[in-house]
């Protein structure tokens, strides 16, 4: 390439550049009824990444049981300890790795929502509050959701509890899925668990504070904000065979046996799936 | 039901009743329209008949079952202090005024449909909420602030009302934070500081709802009232920092400990922007309100969406604007990367 070349294509993407700035500073954006802004989500991809890539060495299999379009229902298993990655690993293994990429949208649990920065951090790449109004209107728009039934109690046990899946709510995500005849796709994700390891609970501070839990991890609150950085273990994420649930009818969500009952099937499933990833996957961090 | 005959106005000289007095005028179809408030409406109606009375008085027990109306419309619930209404008059007239009001009600055997312009503040403002609030979701969460707790005393005697009375349509209008052109309130006032503090951390989804919409709704729901709640609010949402950045507004961040401190400093040192705490909350967390009622049941078609209310703001009030034009006038552009 000629040197009249390089330069002039240097010109070009400065230009681009400058015009995608002017156009966000005088909000010439789209931002869509929840809040998501997808030029953002694009934005800070290159992170989740590197993270995705380098840092946690994630090996994805099964991506295709993630529908390429219309309403489909991501359940995971919840890790994480300080800041739960896994969600954000989750929409970055079908961003990377589908051949129809699309953005999962994560219902978030209500504390995080109102934590300042996180919350809105979380809003522009496809977060929305956890509860079942959310969740109804997300399928019905025929998106796709990503949930973590165990809540705080999934991310925030303790490191020799790991892998061991916790009580899935109330079944709530089932109700929903059935009455609006949407698929499950059961997500198990190994390696979550390693990159913060908690070993402990400041209660006091987290009464103070009024979090669920302040976790104490080898490296954290030891080092200060050093001890924020995930540990580097090595990850792989299943997305498991889709749980077709329209031959229920919308009625079925009325039946409360049911509901357990699929909602444990679901459970079940993404354990053994745990289990099978782990033996897999070996040692954690080599 | 179509309400037609004899309207009585609650409030009619507030920018909402005068506006919906001005509207009905022009429908044929309404027959008498009469208004009732304490002063009289700021802009020339022509065929609505002003009637001096205050709601806060018992007398109006004795007043509004010999106008024979068909339909009662309450506009007279006050979101903020205005001049000549201190803050401390609001809990009155709210609450007070509303209750009277429906006591005048009980006594009127003519009535047919009974409309409230509310607030959607019943709703609060929460980190947790729904994104898209339905009308059965009303008092989920705590109500926090004073006006919020009148709002939701209100509704209670406006629910109990609507038990005694199943033959009178009685519908409640649970409005968003109304923003237009030409419309001064502390929402408006806020938007318009030359710098604008905003709370760091936070970006509120918001729903403005345009001025035109908002007489346009009420307008509807008076010639077709339905049971029940109904939220009047834009389609979509739109944050806070993009209404800012579309207005050309620079904004400031402002650690939130201090941050209601700073709102009411500099709004009483500009003498306008003062948003109350129930606005500071509104500013914190936003609110989002499902429309599907006021659409399929009221029938009423929006002329804005919360995006297209925020540009028509930003295009009356564009301040920076002339300074940095957009590099794309007019049309929500997608990426133009390569």
């Amino acid at each position: 390439m000629s040197q009249v070349e390089q330069v002039r294509e240097w010109a070009s993407l400065a230009q681009g550049a400058t015009e995608c700035i002017m156009r966000r500073m005088t909000g010439e954006y789209h931002e869509d009824e929840w809040g998501f802004d997808e030029e953002f989500a694009e934005a800070v991809f290159p992170v989740m990444d590197f993270l995705y890539r380098v840092w946690w060495r994630v090996r994805t299999t099964g991506v295709t049981n993630v529908p390429g379009h219309g309403r489909a229902l991501l359940v995971g298993n919840h890790s994480g300890a300080v800041f739960p990655f896994d969600g954000a690993m989750v929409g970055a293994a079908i961003q990377k790795e589908h051949p129809l990429p699309r953005w999962a949208r994560a219902l978030i649990l209500n504390w995080t929502l109102a934590q300042p920065g996180v919350s809105y951090l979380l809003r522009r790449t496809g977060g929305v509050a956890a509860n079942p109004a959310n969740l109804t209107r997300l399928l019905e728009q025929d998106q796709l959701a990503m949930v973590f039934p165990e809540g705080a109690k999934g991310f925030g046990k303790s490191f020799s509890e790991r892998y061991r899946l916790q009580r899935f709510g109330r079944g709530g995500f089932v109700e929903v899925a059935l009455e609006t005849g949407t698929p499950i796709v059961p997500v198990a994700v190994v390696g979550g668990e390693e990159i913060y390891p908690k070993l402990g609970e400041l209660s006091a501070l987290a009464k103070i504070v009024g979090a669920p839990y302040v976790p104490i991890t080898p490296t954290f609150p030891l080092l200060g904000p050093l001890g924020l950085l995930p540990l580097p273990s090595r990850w792989r994420i299943e997305f498991l065979e889709p749980i077709d649930l329209s031959g229920y009818g919308p009625g079925a969500s009325q039946d409360r046996s049911l509901v357990f009952d699929l909602s444990e099937r679901v459970r079940e499933t993404i354990q053994e799936a745990l289990y099978r990833g782990l033996v897999e996957r070996g040692p954690a961090f080599l | 039901m179509a309400a037609k005959g004899r309207v009585v106005i609650a409030g009619v000289a507030t920018r909402w009743g005068s506006e919906l007095a001005r509207a009905l005028e022009r429908d044929p179809e309404v027959g008498e329209i009469i208004g009732i408030d304490t002063a009289p409406p700021k802009i020339d109606l022509e065929r609505t008949e002003f009637l001096e009375a205050d709601i806060r008085n018992p007398v109006i027990s004795r007043i509004l079952p010999g106008l024979e109306p068909d339909v009662v419309v309450h506009c007279g619930v006050i979101w903020y202090p205005e001049a000549g209404q201190p803050s401390r008059a609001l809990h009155d007239i709210n609450v007070i005024g509303t209750l009277q009001l429906l006591a005048a009600c009980d006594k009127c055997d003519s009535l047919k449909a009974l409309v409230v312009r509310g607030s959607a503040a019943i709703y609060g403002s929460t980190p947790g909420a729904p994104s898209f609030l339905t009308e059965d979701m009303a008092r989920r969460y705590p109500l926090k602030t004073r006006f919020q707790r009148d709002i939701g005393e209100l509704e209670g005697y406006f629910d109990s009302f609507g038990r005694r009375h199943p033959d009178i349509t009685c519908c409640m209008l649970r409005f968003q934070y109304e923003l237009g052109p030409g419309l001064d309130n502390p929402l408006s006032r806020y938007l318009t500081l030359p710098v604008v503090p905003t709370q760091l951390g936070y970006d509120p989804r918001l729903q403005p709802l345009h001025a035109l919409d908002a007489t346009g709704a009420l307008t509807a729901a008076t010639l077709n009232p339905v049971r029940g709640a109904v939220n009047v609010a834009p389609d979509g949402a739109i944050s806070l920092s993009r209404l800012l950045r579309l207005a050309g507004k620079p904004a400031i961040g402002v650690p939130p400990v201090i941050s209601s401190l700073v709102l009411k400093g500099l709004g009483g040192f500009l003498g306008s922007a003062d948003l109350s705490q129930d606005g500071e909350l509104l500013m914190r967390w936003g609110r989002g309100c499902d429309n599907r009622r006021l659409r399929e049941e009221i029938g009423y078609e929006l002329a804005f969406d919360s995006e297209g209310t925020a540009r028509d703001f930003a295009q009356k009030e564009s301040g920076l604007r002339s300074l940095f034009p957009s590099p794309h006038p007019g049309s929500p552009v997608r990426s133009i990367r390569r």
